[in-house]
């Protein structure tokens, strides 16, 4: 019934982040605990304006009308969403110093965290994913 | 057949994992006990709402499909009933209940499940008459007959046993374990 799911996220495109939050978000109304590990290209999806606009995978344009066609919710609906459920945000402070980011360049509600902080978050999840 | 909820939650047009999170926030403000009807056009909902039902600890009681639109019916669980302090003393087994039901011995059999649940499958022939309406209902009732009360778990039924014996019925009996665990034929309101 009840577990916890942690998830590493460090990678930037649209793709990364549909997976990451369709993940979390299932996991959290599953009644399961959740935080996810924001790190290197993977902040691009918490960061307040990076996160509304993704790149898709050059070649790959055409999904786009895909996502629209069957309704998929835009990011920045996943990403209110992941968070209306309590799933923790962690953003890593060691990448965000190494590109000059501060925490107010995110999106409301994250926390900063070192890996060691992730690490002991994860120690007792029942699932651990990295995308 | 129109199937009675307390809740419907629109999903329709959504994709995964929208409906498995509608359902979430409608189910939370339920009471337990309490049924709603998700419906959804993504068809990964089917396996989606058991799984989530599984994992949540919620009943999932069943799918019917209206053209494209598939309407998944839960009931919200409840620890109360979960725990099972049954109190009535005079209960029967599953098996025993079968048995009788074989050698086509002329019996009642009440059913105090709400509507969807008695919809999605119950034994031939029980009356559906769910917990909350048993006590303005007691009329459709024979007090002479020997009256088998079943519900998911044997707990409603515990509680509808004892109503009907404050109500001067001599001959209930309350059929333990339930249709949870029921292994004999099933008959759908379809």
């Amino acid at each position: 019934m009840s577990g916890k799911v942690a998830i590493i996220a460090s990678n930037g495109g649209l793709f990364d982040a549909y997976k990451v939050f369709n993940i979390a978000a299932a996991a959290a109304a599953s009644e399961k605990e959740v935080g996810i590990f924001f790190t290197f290209e993977g902040l691009n999806l918490i960061h307040k304006e990076a996160h509304k606009a993704l790149p898709i995978p050059e070649g790959r344009e055409h999904i786009k009308e895909g996502f629209e066609k069957q309704n998929v919710p835009g990011i920045p609906e996943m990403l209110e969403t992941a968070k209306d459920l309590g799933v923790k945000l962690f953003a890593c402070q060691m990448t965000m110093d190494v590109m000059g980011l501060e925490k107010d360049d995110f999106v409301d509600g994250i926390e900063v965290a070192g890996a060691a902080a992730f690490v002991e978050y994860a120690s007792d999840a029942n699932l651990t994913l990295t995308f | 057949m129109a199937i009675e909820v307390d809740q419907i939650v629109d999903a329709k047009g959504l994709s995964c994992p929208m409906p498995i999170v509608r359902t979430k926030k409608a189910v939370s403000a339920l009471q337990p006990g309490q049924v709603v009807e998700v419906q959804a056009t993504d068809k990964g909902s089917l396996a989606d709402i058991q799984a989530w039902a599984k994992s949540s600890g919620h009943h999932y009681l069943g799918t019917k499909q209206d053209g494209e639109v598939l309407k998944h019916y839960l009931r919200k669980a409840s620890e109360a009933e979960e725990k099972k302090e049954l109190t009535y003393p005079h209960v029967i087994q599953n098996d025993e209940l079968l048995k009788k039901l074989e050698t086509n011995e002329k019996i009642t059999i009440l059913d105090v499940r709400e509507p969807v649940e008695y919809h999605f499958g119950h034994i031939p022939g029980s009356l559906s008459i769910p917990l909350g309406e048993l006590e303005n209902r007691l009329d459709e009732l024979n007090r002479d007959h020997e009256i088998f009360v079943v519900c998911r778990s044997g707990s409603r039924s515990d509680l509808a046993c004892k109503l009907l014996e404050e109500n001067g019925f001599k001959h209930v009996k309350n059929v333990v374990q339930g249709m949870i665990e029921w292994n004999g034929p099933l008959e759908t309101a379809e």
